[in-house]
């Protein structure tokens, strides 16, 4: 019966033939470490996102004077509305650490390379939208962090040349941020995370276009490649309990370390708190923000720090692929700006005082290095392991890539 | 990969120190309901005057358990449905004290050092040359000293004093999150279901990788 | 791409399989009854369940409208002559005696909704008409004329004092 169904179905929409292609026998390298598992569990946090945030915004009212009420009548008289509650404001957490371990993959292996390079700007993209999304859900509790710390990036735009100030106001809806801000960032919020989806698809496009890259950075034969399921289900099924093995020992357990204290409080546009602190996932842009001592300069730098990442194709100039795998100095590289991070996302929680504003701009610095001068540093390093030597697969996989380039032009 | 766990852990340790020159008592919260209600009696003798609960219903204790009677007796001409607000109003407590006593609902958590520095704060008042009272935790404070500490020299009055501000630290604490004893219990059925469930899954991930010829 | 054994999907599945299948299902299924759980009304909402009205205001054929889980209650205090007219009759459409729609006679307690559709029906001496679709009901909430189905109902309630009722509770 079942079977007559689908035949059925199937004269008149792809579903077998996709299913078959694109998910069961869509064929994926059988060497692929622990670390490709991060993609899926991405997916997995959006769909958690989504469906908590659907439940959330039953009881929430994006009005400034009820907001924080809302959130209140949510933790305690709604049935199971604090879980609602702590798994969303878990999850936001939970989707950045999944998101920059993918990237770091990324990174590291030299994913970023011909020909994903779409898959790399794809994924910059929803990392802008999810910083997007985030920023704005921030403000919905109208606590004492969510409203400054709105003020405060709001703020920045009056970087903008010309029209600064009139940009500022029209993003608030209002001179300062109010509840017009409120009420079109719950409109935004809520649209956002459709938008990812979207992304994601065209994201997921690309990737079935040139498939996954693998850890040995080597394109492999098509005789080690294996299909989806029930490999790569069953590995990245299992990935997914221990992930929300984690996840949820932080909802029940440890739900409150994420939920600045300030925050606590409600909304008082006439005292600012000691000291505003971003969320832990954008400290390090949030410390270099601060570390130029000009406005504009900071805004610009923020603002570079983050779409940097969208020239990696272009600024790793090395003709040996697997990222680090080969290349004893782009590994080195690869570790120290993860260490710069760590240090710049300790400068951005911290009260700025001269000692940590010093080691932020020396970080900054090193950050941007990272990046302007691994042209340079890339093709120096290819120079000498070409002389040191290479294993003989890299150097056909070199020869091969060369031979195409040629055929092209 | 462990030169990264290593720089991670340094940075955990790197925390800022709390700035007050007085340490923060080591508080245990009790979570009993019999603590609680102490806790409520004597935050209805105590401080109820002054500071509301906005957000905690009567009804709220009755579903804690407290004895429906004893809420008659707290409440007074509050209906049970109605949340627990002070007696005084605004502008009298700006006339008396400058400012308006803040809620205390959610006071536990919206202050660094929760649980701990609200009952430092409670016991840290101490009585200057002269006469008037400080506080250790928090000297600019307009609050006066509630429980009467400051004057304690008693050994035995600063214990009993203690033992209240305890209370009502207690009652705050389940004040700022009713469900936690509920959350907690729960968290340690799921997080089993899912060790049992992952081993599971990890099991079925290795039978299948067995399958494929190297 | 490279050889492998094919799962065998046609027959058995091996134990391993269909165990974490269904620990999986179960823990899915059980996962859902939070969502669901929390769009049913919270906990003030079933505070409110209960509504204590003081009838000492209602003067003898004066009606109050008091509002009960969001739903209007007529409370009709009746005089003699309507309890009377009121006893000697079985309704119309719906036949009940009043004896049986009332605690104590001289006060009536019914749902202010209309039995057809909904509508709010309006007082009109005696009993009430209801304007949207022409319902008539007397002073005992039975309905006399449809399209209304049934008389309109009496919510659960007791006199928790003289001159107080509780409603919601039976």
């Amino acid at each position: 019966m079942k079977n007559k169904i689908i035949k059925w179905i199937d004269h008149r929409f792809p579903l077998t033939s996709f299913i078959k292609h694109e998910l069961t026998g869509y064929p994926t390298p059988r060497n692929l470490s622990y670390w490709w598992n991060f993609g899926f569990l991405a997916g997995i946090v959006l769909m958690l996102q989504v469906l908590t945030g659907l439940f959330l915004a039953m009881h929430y009212k994006p009005d400034a004077a009820i907001a924080f009420d809302s959130i209140q009548h949510i933790m305690r008289d709604v049935n199971y509305g604090w879980l609602l509650r702590f798994m969303h404001s878990t999850g936001a957490s939970a989707f950045f650490l999944v998101i920059y371990i993918h990237m770091a993959r990324t990174l590291y292996y030299g994913s970023y390379r011909a020909p994903r390079e779409l898959m790399w700007w794809t994924g910059q993209g929803l990392l802008l939208l999810l910083m997007a999304t985030a920023f704005m859900g921030y403000l919905l509790p109208w606590g004492q962090m969510s409203f400054w710390g709105a003020t405060v990036i709001t703020n920045l735009f009056r970087a903008t040349p010309f029209i600064g100030d009139q940009v500022v106001v029209w993003l608030r809806g209002d001179y300062a941020v109010g509840d017009d801000t409120l009420t079109r960032f719950f409109a935004l919020h809520y649209l956002f995370p459709f938008l990812i989806i979207g992304a994601v698809v065209v994201h997921l496009v690309a990737l079935h276009t040139v498939r996954s890259s693998n850890p040995s950075g080597i394109n492999l034969a098509d005789k080690d490649n294996i299909p989806f399921h029930p490999y790569y289900t069953s590995k990245d099924f299992f990935g997914m309990g221990v992930f929300l093995i984690a996840y949820f020992i932080v909802v029940f357990f440890f739900p409150h370390s994420l939920i600045e204290s300030a925050n606590n409080i409600p909304a008082n546009p006439m005292v600012t708190p000691d000291h505003i602190v971003p969320e832990w996932y954008f400290l390090p842009f949030y410390a270099i923000l601060r570390s130029v001592p000009n406005m504009v300069g900071g805004v610009v730098a923020m603002g570079l720090s983050v779409m940097i990442f969208a020239f990696m194709p272009f600024l790793d100039r090395s003709r040996i692929p697997g990222g680090g795998r080969y290349r004893p100095v782009y590994r080195m590289l690869f570790f120290i700006f993860m260490l710069d991070i760590l240090v710049l996302g300790y400068v951005g929680y911290v009260p700025p005082t001269s000692q940590t504003i010093a080691i932020g701009q020396v970080a900054t610095i090193y950050y941007f290095c990272s990046f302007l001068l691994l042209p340079l540093i890339s093709k120096a390093e290819d120079k000498w392991l070409f002389k040191r030597g290479l294993p003989p697969k890299i150097l056909a996989l070199i020869a091969s890539e060369e031979e195409e380039k040629r055929k092209r032009r | 990969m462990n030169r990264f766990i290593a720089t991670l852990a340094l940075c955990c340790a790197a925390f800022p120190a709390s700035a007050s020159e007085n340490k923060l008592e080591n508080f245990q919260v009790d979570t009993s309901v019999v603590a609680v209600e102490r806790g409520v009696d004597t935050f209805m003798n105590a401080c109820h005057g002054c500071h509301s609960l906005k957000y905690v219903h009567y009804r709220d204790l009755a579903s804690l358990g407290i004895d429906k009677d004893r809420i008659a007796a707290w409440r007074g001409d509050s209906t049970l449905d109605s949340a627990m607000t002070s007696l005084i109003s605004d502008e009298a407590a700006i006339q008396s004290f400058g400012i308006v006593p803040p809620d205390l609902s959610m006071m536990v958590r919206a202050r660094e050092g929760g649980n701990s520095y609200i009952y430092s704060y409670l016991v840290g008042y101490y009585l200057t040359q002269d006469g008037k009272t400080g506080n250790h935790f928090y000297p600019i404070t307009k609050m006066p000293d509630a429980l009467g500490i400051s004057s304690a020299t008693d050994p035995a009055k600063r214990s009993e004093l203690q033992g209240k501000a305890h209370d009502i630290v207690s009652f705050l604490s389940w004040a700022a999150d009713p469900h936690e004893a509920e959350r907690k219990a729960l968290g340690y059925y799921v997080i089993g279901y899912l060790i049992i469930l992952t081993v599971l899954l990890y099991n079925v991930k290795l039978q299948v990788w067995s399958r494929l010829k190297v | 791409m490279a050889e492998y054994d094919e799962l065998d999907d046609t027959g058995r599945r091996n134990f391993l399989l269909r165990a974490t299948s269904v620990v999986g299902v179960a823990g899915a299924g059980a996962a859902c009854l939070p969502f669901v759980a929390s769009m049913n009304p919270s906990a003030e909402l079933l505070a409110k369940a209960n509504t204590e009205v003081d009838l000492s205001g209602i003067p003898e054929d004066g009606m109050r409208t008091v509002a009960w889980q969001g739903k209007p209650v007529f409370i009709l205090h009746r005089t003699k002559e309507e309890i009377k007219a009121m006893a000697a009759t079985n309704g119309g459409l719906d036949p009940e005696q009043d004896k049986d729609r009332v605690k104590q006679p001289e006060w009536l307690v019914v749902i202010g909704v209309c039995t057809h559709m909904g509508c709010v029906p309006n007082r009109e001496g005696p009993g009430w008409t209801c304007h949207c679709h022409g319902s008539q009901y007397d002073d005992s909430g039975r309905v006399l004329r449809g399209p209304a189905p049934k008389n309109l109902e009496v919510p659960p309630y007791r006199f928790i004092a003289a001159g107080k009722i509780m409603i919601g509770e039976a």
